[in-house]
Parts: C-alpha cells; structure tokens; sequence
C-alpha cells in the first residue's frame, strides 16, 4: 500500500513538473502602458465592452441602444451589458471581469456603485485594456483612464441661475422663498449639481434675497436616497405641512425631472400655486409638464451626444491617437485627476423647448 | 446510457462518501467542458484556448463567488436542521459597513477590524439563534424579520454611503497567495497547495480503502481506484497550473483559499463529530433525536449562529473585493445561497444534505453565470436560465428518485445503496414519511 | 360461502421492483359478501398486492389479470379503482386533523349543486353515513378532536360515500385498543350481511380466527394457501404455520427468570398534561423494578402508561410536580434525556416511526444515535468502531438487512424494531422501558423480539414492558402493574395473571395501596 502511495505521488509530481516544462508563458504584470500615455492603437475590429447599470431608467435603455448600433457601426464588436436589477454591484463586477476574460480593448462603465468597482478597474488595466468612465466617475483607483460626461456642475449652476430666472419672471422683488434638494447620496454626481447650484444661489441667499423657508441647506438633509420620486414627494409634504401652513413657496431647486414632478405633484394635492420647479434629462413626462407651464425647466443632456463623444474616444484610442480631453483638473477620483472630456448641458423652458429637441424624434411632437 | 450506469456503479458502486463527491464532480466538469466548446466556438479558436478555463476567468470565478459559496456552507447546516436564513444578505451588508466604519472612522488596524465583524455576526447569530431555539419562532419568520431589521441597520449606520477600506484589508477579498522562492514560471505557493491537494486526494482513497477492509467489506477492485484517483489527481495538476500560471501578480486566490479551509473544516465536522450528526438526527427527526439525547436547542442555536458568523464574513469579503462597503450589498444573496444548496441536494424538509454537494451547487451556478456572460448573454435572460436550472435540477432529481432510477444528485448526497431487498424502496419509503397530515387520494 | 359468486380474482399477479421480486405468481379469489383476510409476515407481499389491486401500481407496471365482477379489471389509477367501488383503508390514516368530519367524508368527493359545493347535501349524507358505521359525533367536529378507533370509523364512513363494493382494511386494529377492536369487527359483521364483501390485512390472529370466512396465506411473495374457515380446522396455530413455514410450539420462548434485588424505585411521581395546567396524568406514584425482572405495565388506552415512561425518561413528557427516582438506593436528578441515558435509563417508544428513527439514516447511524461518545475518539466519529458496533448488533439480533448501510426506511417494521433496540442496548442500560415493543410486527419477528427481552433481563437489567396486548404481558412478564386514568392500581404477579384479573384492576379506580 505504502508502495502504491509513494507511486502515485511520483506520477503526479511528474506530471506537474511536465506540464511546467511546456510552460504557460506567464504574462508579466506591465506590459500594457498605464494611464494617460498612448498606447500603439488595437485592432480595428476589437472587442468593447460596455457596462450599464440595471435598466431602470429610459436613459440607460436609450444608451445601451445607442453604443450597440454607433460601436457596429464603426466597425468594432460590442458587448453591452445591464447589471441585474437586485444584484447591481455583484452582477457588474462580474460583467467587467467577463470582459476582461474576453479581450476587450476598452470598456465604457457606466457604474451602478462609484466605489465598489476599483478591483475591476484594475484588472482590465492590468490586462491592457483602457477603462472609461461613462457618464459617472468611478472613485478611489489609479486604474481609470477616461471619463466622459456632461458637465455637471454646469448642470447645477444652469438649475440655480434658471430658478433665480423663473421666480424673477413671477415677481420683480424678492425676498423669494425656496426649498433646496438634491439626488441620492451614493451617487457622486448629486453632490456636483448641488455644489453647481449653490455656487449660483449661495450669494443670493447670502444677501437674503432668497431663503430657505425651512432652513435645510446641509446636503445630507435634503438628499434623497435612490433617486426616490416617493423619497422626494414625502420630504415635500412634511415641508408644507411643517412650514407652508400659511405661507406661499416661491421655488423650489430640484436635481431631476422624476424629482420634479414628484415636487409638483405634492404641491398641487395641497391646492398650492405650483412655484418654479428645476429639473433635468429631458423625461417625456416633464416636457409636457413644461409645456403646459407646471414645471419651470429642465436640462437637455443629450445621450445621443455623450455615447457620439465616447466612441469618438473609443476611436481614438484604436487608431492609437491621444483621445480629446477638455479638463485635466476637476476630477479627482481620491488617487488620481481624471482626464476627462465635458459635455455641455443645455437649460431648456418653455421658450426654447421647440429649438433644443428639434432634432428629438420622441420629444420634437410634444414642443409644438 | 446502461453503459454509463454500469461505469457508474463500478468507479462508485464500492465506497461511500468518495463516490457521492466523484458524482458531483462529474455534473460539474460537465457543464465547464460546455462552456469551454461554447466560448472556444463564438471567438473561433480551437477548445484549449476557450475562455472558461483560462487562468484569469478561473481566478474571477473563485474571486467572484467565493462569498456566495461561503454562505452556503452554513446554509446547507441551517437548511440540514430543518431551517432556512433569509437574512445572510442583510446580516453581510450591516456587518460589511460596520467593519469598514470601524476602519475609517475609529481607525481600527484591519486585522482587529475582521475580528470586530465576526464578533459582530456571532452576536446577531445569537441574537436570531435565541428566538428561533429558546423561544420556538420559525427560523423563516425571525430571519425575514432579520432581513428587515439588518438592511435598515445598514442603511441607517451607513447613511447610504460608500465607504472606502485599506489595502490591507482588500487582501481578504481580492489578494493573491504572494510570490516565493524561485522563479519556475509559475507561483510557487500554488504550486505547493496544488501538490498537497493531489498528496490529500491520494491519501483519502487509500485510507477509505482501508477502512472497508476494517468493516470487512470488500473495496472496490484496485483498477477502479486508481482510475479515480487519476482522474482527481490530473483535474487537480490542470486546475493548479491554471492558478498557478497566470498573469504574474495573480496566483490562488486568498479569499479561495479562506473558502477551501472553510470547506475542509465544515466538511469535517459535519461527516465525522458527534456536533455534525446531531444537525443531521435533528433535521431528520427532530422528536427522535430529542429522545436519544440531543440537545435539540442547543443545535438550532448553534447552526443559526453560525450562520450568521459566515453571513459576516462572506460580507466582509466583498466588501475587501469591492475596496469599499456600499448601499447595495448583500442584497438578494439568500436567494444564491439557498439555490446552491438545493441544487446540491439537500431536501427542503431537512436531514438531507452535504457540504460539498452545495458547493457544487454553487459552482454549478456560478459557472453557468460567468459562461453565459462570457457569451454576452445579458442578464435579464441569465436570471431566466438560472431560474430554469434550478427548478429542473432539483425537479429531475425528484423524479428520479420517485422512479427508483439513478439520480446524479441522489448518488451525491445518499451513500450509494443496494436496492430494497423487502418491501419495494418507493413504497415502503413513502408509506412511512413521519407525514405530519396525510392528503386523501 | 364456497358456493357465492366469485367477485375477485387476481391471477399470477407478478410484480417486479429493480432488483426484487415482490410478487411472484400471486393468486388471489374472493367470493362475494365473504370476510377475506390476508395474512403474512412482513414482507411477505400483502400491501403490495392491494396496491396492485387498487391501481397504486397501475395497469401494465405488473403482469397477471384481475378479473373484478367478471370483467378483466385494468386501473390506471385510484381513481378508476375507487369508481369500480374497491377502497382501500390504508394504515396510516388519511384524514386531514383541522378539517371536520363531513369534510373529510367528502374530500375529493364533494356533492355539487351549481358548481359549489352543497354543504348541506353533504351534512345531511354524513349524519346518515356516520348512523351506518355506528358512530355518534357531531359531523362538524374536527378530526383531531376525536380518537384514533373513531377516526377509522371515518374512514369507514369515507369509503361507503363513495358507494364501496369491496372494502379493503390494511391493519384496520393496529391502533385500536380492545373495545375500539370489538366494534369494528361487529361492524364488519354488520356489512357483510349487508352484502358488502371485505379484504381484511391483519397481524392480530384472534380476529381473523374470530372474524374471516376465508383466510389466504402469502409467504416471500408468493400465494402459499387459502384456508376455507367455515371448513373446521383453522385456528391460530394453523395460521402461524402457514405464515412462517414452519411450526411454531410455543408463541414464546421458554424462559426461567432470575430476578435479582429492587434496583430502581419511582415514588410519589406527580406529573402534569404539558398544556393543561389542572390535569394531571400521573396522580403520585410509585413502582420498583428488580434486577433481572420483565415488568409490565397494562392499562387502557390513554390510561397515561405512556405519560409515565417518557417524563421518567428525561422529563420528555409534561411538566414534572414532584417525585423521586432512585437507581441503586440513590436518588437521581434526570433533567434531560441526556441525563437518563447517562444514568442507564433507555426507552423504546411506541411510535418507532415518529420519534423512534430518523428514516433518512441507515442502520448503523441509527444504531449509534443514543450514544455517539461510545465511537468518538479525541472528537472525531470512528467510523469503524461505529460499523463494527452495529455489525455486531445486526448478528446478534438477526436483524433482515444485507448490510449496516441499509436505509431503515426500508426495513420491515419487525427489523426497524431491532435496530430501535440495538440503538438502546448501545447505550448500555441497566432499565429498559419497552412501549409497545411488538405493535405492527408480524408473529416470527415478535417471538425473537420476546427473546431479546428475556435474555437482556437475564443480564441483570430491568426491563419494563408497556402493552394493549394481554397476552403479550401474561406471557413475557414476571410482574404487571394495572394503570387507570394516572394512577396505578394493581400490582399482580406472574401466577395470578390472567385477561380477566387484569382487565378488572385495569378499569378499576381505586389506588394500589404502596407496600
């Protein structure tokens, strides 16, 4: 038996020792270039790979359909993937780590999570493949080689300067009254269009031109979690309840259209005159607000633009070219400032609606 | 498929427990070589260099799943004794931003800070362990009431925040066995485990053979058993040089390594200490097992607490894999860990069940997962298949066993049996359920 | 009865599972309105032959006919089966406990008007079924609210709603105790001059002697005869010689006891109903067993022999008031069945399905089960120690398994009570308590039962046997103790034993005097 054991051992120290000797040819850790340097370009018809967030927003459908069509187009093979609607964060690690697995040259990450994908981030990066942040800025990695997106503190000054506009528009003089909110925590980009619009509304509210009804101006306070259009309708029925029993609301700085409309919807189960309410992304359901003169404005952030720019970036990067980047200091991800390309965001009101979506098959009929 | 059956029974018609474990094996092989063909087949090039086997894919998948698979160790006990845990995913996430606040706003050094979460899961462990043992509430209404309570604790410490973690800390979950020694083209330590996993193999058949020969039975001819060890020792050469031969940098990793000890250990002490059998004669009978003497709270308490230690630490994994602690999760992880258990092989009303069978079961899973990505399947349709697979595993191992046919999952988690020599299996089996109510026909 | 008509007959049935044959050329006549009863040990293939029957196994999954009312008879399910008007009255009851008599009468059966069910077309057919098989009750009572003996009624009552021809009654009396016994077979009586004719599975001899006009014998599977009562000549002993083959002299082994000194005392035990504060189900009692001495404890149903055993055993049973316990003139503190089996106490309980075994472990997890510290060595199980040890019992018990890793799901219930034993002579006892040791066992496997008993007494051990079966205590037992409602009343030995002493002290209320 001892004998038999002692054998069986050898075979397979032998077959290892083998199989060595054919040897894998282990890759080494850097071949690929790091970060802002341009590498020698790829294949035309590489694989890229695109990783969105659940499809729980008409936005995200809209630009899966758009990098699938724009990435054929130019000749490269795509795989775009949304992350499960319950397992978000696990599904897209996987998602990108699949990828990587599959040789993809890019890989655009719209994230559902900015923090928890950091390992992912440098896999591809170890494995050569660049990395672009699409849309959402992915925190606390080296690793991360582009970002794409519209400029969103723009986005917030546009809100800020739209809503001192609006209220203006109603009554020459202030003092104006206000409420402030903002998205959901655990997205970095809540913050920005926050930040964007107090640049704007800080000094006014300094002067004590505008204030605040009932003093809520700290972030975490007005912040609504997930994006929540319930979130947002329950904060503004307990603010009329604890603090517009008998005054008026002059406006109020809303982050998005969902938000907007959950706002307006609150307001008017009061019978309250409905006050200028901000917004942005253009959703179907708050042009039609606009138009009939509820909600004030919204921004035009166009998808079709942003995918347009990140494939350009994407061509770039094959025909081994340094991508266009228009701001090398804004953003920070904690390790790194990320070359970033901006995109500029538009105010839309009632006045310009029918210029800004002329070229909107879905929203063009709704402006007329 | 007479003929598989007669191979069947001859590589594990002799022993035991070897032939439940080679029988999952193979289900398993099974549905990689699939996915090695199908991936080869979609970039065109030819089956060795498929995308399911290679060295970084194989790396993800253990890196990916490892937590998953964690959870089902103490699923498969929670689920063995008669109980279920829909909580593990909550109890994860409340301890995962616990232990990475405790590192970033109290600074506690990472090694404390992992001792910090267990503590933290064995004390909601017994927290959920008292009601369910000592006060008699159904597992499955305190660990709903658990999945509540510990996703708003989570919401409520964490402020819906992410919370970044050390490197340090990041090794749980996304670290590699580092490089020593000399330079063979591969990383030497896996190398080493490789090669004590091939010594373990080998050692167990020998050692099971002699154990037959102690209970007088005749082990199976010895041209069986080196077959089976050929075939274990040559899955194990290629999956060691797979891990081993990487990218540099890359190598086993640790949060596997956490997961095989797991394994080995739990396994242990389920197949072979008196602890481990009570949580079977429990699950089994529990009224029978009170009569001969087992503590029957004091079993319930334990495999809910201890859960909910694994829960903890399959939460902080993550989270060192994700380099932070985040909103989102944990969620809907009860749902994989108990899946991989059934398709493991476990019944639904307890006493049935191994933990290698389950994590089989989530492997089966998590294979099927990564292969379908890799083929760019989107989710929506992955979830579809996921949900298929499961019911028809589970389905057709049913109704084989109603049929009295082999089933691949009955021979994994049943000793392999002679047929009834009496009274016919089905009948007699059927006859004498501890039925609790009977339906007229 | 051998010039009625022929309702049945099955011929050559066969029937094959992998790897045994269950049935082997089975031949099978019933005449119209006769009591037919099937005898055989377990195993021997009865069951299964009424699953044929009945089309559990259906049509073309066995080979043979069945010629039912002269017509070949192929059921593909129960359905079809329960249509032709054979039903099958299974041991285990089919009853569901939260749902009320009329309801179980009609389930799957239920009289509509319109669609809904008509409940009270339904009610009004119970009271009238419920009339027929003598049993008065409220048809709106839930099933877990009456007894076992009136539940079968029940589902006596269930057959004949589905306007049965041939009723078949798989162990109708196993759970019966004498007087529930009695009536039901006056009411097979009752049918038969009704003209409905009746297939009667049983182990209990006496009846089919006292009940059946004809008797078929089955033995491995195979027809080994058919008795014609009315004929003469039939009587126990014949029956037991066709069912094992061979004669049996004696219905128990013979056997001299040596009783030793009184070893374990119980005194002024009180206990409580677990639920129930004021009933108590043992009133302050007190008994002594001796070395080497066979106690047996006889009482009616629910005279709460049972109670008694299981709170000795480890409090498993109420809530304790007061009472001692002394082994070897030392008290003893028994606050857990682990604490009993420490101190050498063992019990076998009556329902060894229920919490005797685990069903899913094989005979040898089964075995060590009690005391698994025996084949533990530094933490770990020793799995050869443990198969050694169950190897050892299944020789000497003789127990009817290929191996020690046989499921005991599959065993005959005779060989599920040798394991149950071999678990408890495992944890080397010094008092057995047998609840029912022989229920459902057919008459070979209860003589080696008997045996077993007789040779642990002649260990040294006391053993205390409970049992409906008066024979079965006035045959084994050195000395009886008569229980009535909590408190034991009689205190008899061997040699004044007899069904009608004991029958009386077994219905009296008045309390033994202790000493």
């Amino acid at each position: 038996m001892r004998n038999f054991f002692g054998k069986s051992v050898a075979v397979g120290a032998i077959a290892m020792l083998a199989l060595t000797a054919c040897g894998s040819g282990r890759d080494g850790d850097d071949k690929s270039g790091s970060g802002g340097e341009a590498a020698k370009g790829f294949a035309a018809n590489s694989l890229i790979g695109v990783a969105l967030p659940a499809k729980t927003s008409e936005n995200w459908v809209l630009a899966g359909d758009l990098f699938t069509n724009g990435l054929k187009e130019a000749g490269f093979q795509s795989d775009v993937q949304y992350a499960g609607a319950s397992t978000t964060v696990a599904d897209q690690q996987a998602q990108i780590t699949a990828m990587v697995t599959k040789g993809a040259k890019v890989i655009v990450i719209g994230a559902t999570d900015a923090a928890q994908l950091a390992t992912q981030v440098s896999a591809a990066h170890n494995a050569g493949a660049k990395v672009i942040a699409y849309d959402r800025l992915i925190l606390n990695t080296p690793d991360l080689d582009y970002y794409v997106a519209f400029d969103n503190f723009k986005v917030g000054q546009l809100q800020g300067q739209a809503l001192l506009d609006g209220m203006k528009k109603k009554k020459a003089s202030g003092p104006y009254t206000v409420e402030l909110f903002a998205g959901s925590p655990d997205d970095n980009n809540a913050t920005v269009f926050f930040n964007g619009a107090m640049d704007v509304l800080k000094p006014e509210i300094d002067k004590g031109n505008v204030v605040v009804g009932s003093g809520q101006k700290d972030f975490k306070t007005i912040a609504i979690q997930g994006w929540k259009a319930e979130g947002a309708q329950a904060r503004m029925d307990q603010l009329l309840t604890s603090t517009y029993g008998s005054k008026t609301i002059d406006g109020v700085l809303s982050p998005n259209d969902t938000l907007a409309r959950a706002i307006i919807q609150s307001i008017k189960s009061r019978n309250k005159p409905v006050p200028v309410v901000t917004g942005q992304d253009s959703e179907v359901e708050s042009i039609k607000s606009i138009m009939k003169g509820e909600q004030y404005m919204t921004i035009n952030k166009d998808t079709r633009n942003l995918v347009k720019e990140t494939i350009n970036m994407v061509k770039s990067l094959q025909a081994g070219t340094e991508p266009q980047i228009n701001d090398t200091k804004s953003y920070n991800n904690n390790t790194k400032v990320v070359p970033t390309y901006l995109l500029p965001p538009v105010a839309v009101t009632k006045d310009n609606a029918a210029e800004a979506y002329a070229s909107d098959p879905k929203l063009a009929p709704l402006t007329k | 498929m007479s003929r598989f059956k007669d191979l069947q029974k001859n590589l594990f018609g002799g022993t035991t427990s070897n032939a439940r474990q080679f029988g999952m094996i193979f289900t398993l092989l099974a549905i990689v070589l699939l996915f090695q063909f199908l991936t080869a087949d979609k970039i065109g090039v030819g089956f060795g260099d498929g995308l399911t086997l290679r060295s970084d894919n194989l790396i993800a998948l253990f890196q990916q799943n490892s937590y998953i698979l964690i959870l089902a160790i103490g699923m498969l006990m929670v689920i063995v004794a008669g109980h279920i845990d829909l909580s593990v995913g909550s109890v994860a996430a409340f301890v995962g931003i616990l232990v990475a606040k405790s590192m970033a706003d109290w600074s506690l050094p990472w090694p404390v800070a992992i001792l910090f979460g267990l503590a933290l899961g064995a004390a909601i462990g017994a927290w959920q362990g008292f009601w369910v043992a000592y006060i008699g509430v159904p597992a499955f209404i305190v660990t709903l009431a658990g999945m509540l309570l510990f996703r708003g604790a989570n919401q409520f410490v964490g402020n819906a925040d992410t919370i970044p973690v050390p490197p340090g800390f990041q090794k749980i979950g996304g670290g590699f066995l580092p490089e020593v020694g000399p330079d063979t083209g591969y990383n030497n330590l896996t190398l080493l485990l490789g090669l004590a996993a091939c010594v373990a193999v080998v050692w167990r058949e020998l050692q099971s053979r002699r154990t037959r020969k102690e209970m007088n039975a005749e082990p199976a001819p010895m041209w069986v058993s080196v077959i089976r060890m050929a075939i274990m020792v040559g899955v194990l050469v290629f999956v060691t040089l797979r891990f081993a031969g990487g990218r540099v940098g890359t190598s086993f990793p640790i949060s596997g390594l956490i997961l095989v000890v797991l394994v080995i250990a739990y396994g242990f002490y389920t197949r072979n200490t008196a602890g481990g059998r009570h949580i079977y004669a429990v699950g089994g009978n529990s009224r029978a097992a009170e009569l001969s003497g087992v503590k029957l709270r004091r079993v319930n308490f334990f495999v809910m607490m201890n859960m909910s230690v694994l829960a903890a630490l399959a939460g902080m994994i993550f989270v060192a894999r994700s380099a932070a602690s985040g909103p989102q999760d944990g969620l809907s992880w009860e749902l994989d860990a108990i899946a991989a258990v059934f398709i493991g092989g476990a019944a639904v009303s307890g006493g049935i069940g191994t933990i290698s069978g389950s994590i089989v079961g989530g492997l089966v899973m998590a294979v099927l997962n990564n292969g379908l990505q890799l083929l760019g399947v989107g989710t929506d349709r992955v979830q579809i298949i996921k949900g298929l697979v499961l019911l028809l595993a589970v389905a057709l191992d049913v109704y084989n066993k109603s049929q009295g046919r082999f089933s691949i999952i009955g021979s994994i988690t049943r000793p392999f049996r002679r047929e009834a020599s009496a009274e016919p299996a089905s009948s007699s089996a059927a006859g004498s359920e501890p039925a609790k109510t009977t339906v007229a026909g | 009865m051998t010039n009625a008509p022929i309702l049945l007959e099955m011929r050559s049935i066969t029937k094959e599972f992998p790897g045994v044959k269950a049935l082997s050329d089975v031949n099978l006549v019933v005449r119209a309105g006769e009591i037919h009863a099937i005898c055989g040990e377990n195993g021997a293939g009865k069951s299964t032959l009424m699953k044929v029957l009945s089309g559990v196994y259906p049509y073309g999954t066995y080979t043979g006919d069945i010629i039912y009312q002269g017509q070949p008879a192929r059921y593909s399910d129960i359905r079809q089966s329960e249509h032709a008007g054979i039903v099958i009255i299974h041991q285990e009851l089919a009853l569901i406990p939260h749902m009320s008599i009329t309801e179980n009468i009609f389930l799957g059966n239920e009289p509509r008007k319109r669609g809904a069910i008509d409940w009270k077309a339904a009610q009004r057919k119970a009271v009238e079924l419920l009339n027929q098989v003598g049993l008065k009750e409220d048809p709106d009572t839930l099933i877990k609210d009456i007894g076992v003996g009136k539940q079968q009624l029940v589902e006596i009552a269930k057959a004949f709603a589905k306007d049965v021809k041939l009723l078949i009654l798989d162990e109708p009396t196993a759970a019966l105790n004498e007087a529930d016994s009695q009536h039901l077979l006056d009411l097979l009586r009752g049918f038969k001059e009704r003209g409905i004719t009746s297939i009667m599975i049983s182990h209990k001899l006496n009846e089919i002697e006292a009940i059946a006009d004809s008797i078929t014998i089955l033995r491995d599977g195979k027809t080994v005869e058919t008795l014609d009562v009315g004929a003469g000549g039939v009587d126990e002993d014949r029956i037991v010689r066709g069912m094992v083959g061979r004669e049996l002299s004696s219905r128990f082994p013979d056997h001299t006891p040596k009783i030793g000194e009184t070893f374990f005392e119980v005194r002024d035990w009180t206990v409580r109903h677990p639920i129930s504060a004021e009933r108590l189900v043992c009133k302050g009692e007190s008994f002594h067993v001796r070395r080497g001495e066979i106690v047996g404890f006889a009482g009616l149903m629910g005279a709460g022999r049972t109670e008694l055993a299981m709170s000795i055993f480890g409090r498993s049973y109420g809530v304790y008031l007061g009472g001692q316990i002394f082994k070897d003139g030392k008290e003893l503190q028994l606050k857990s069945v682990a604490d009993a089996i420490h101190h050498g106490l063992a019990y076998v309980s009556e329902d060894r399905k229920a919490i005797g075994l685990n069903l899913l472990d094989d005979i040898k997890t089964s075995t060590v089960a009690a005391k698994l510290s025996k084949i533990t060595k530094r933490g770990v199980l020793d799995e050869v120690a443990e198969y050694q040890a169950a190897e050892a019992y299944r020789r000497e018990l003789r127990t009817k398994a290929p191996t020690v890793d046989e499921g005991v799901s599959k065993l005959s219930g005779g060989n599920q009570q040798k394991v149950v034993l071999a678990k408890w002579m495992f944890t080397d006892p010094d008092l057995l308590i047998l609840d029912e040791p022989t229920r459902g066992i057919d008459v070979g496997a209860k003589y080696e039962i008997y045996g077993i008993i007789q040779r642990l007494a002649d260990q040294g051990k006391g053993v205390i046997v409970i049992s409906s079966e008066l024979p079965e205590l006035i045959g084994l037992c050195d000395r009886i103790y008569t229980v009535f409602e909590g408190q034991i009343t009689g205190d008899i030995a061997r040699k004044d034993a007899n069904p009608e002493t004991l029958m009386k002290q077994m219905t009296s209320t008045k309390k033994m005097q202790t000493r």
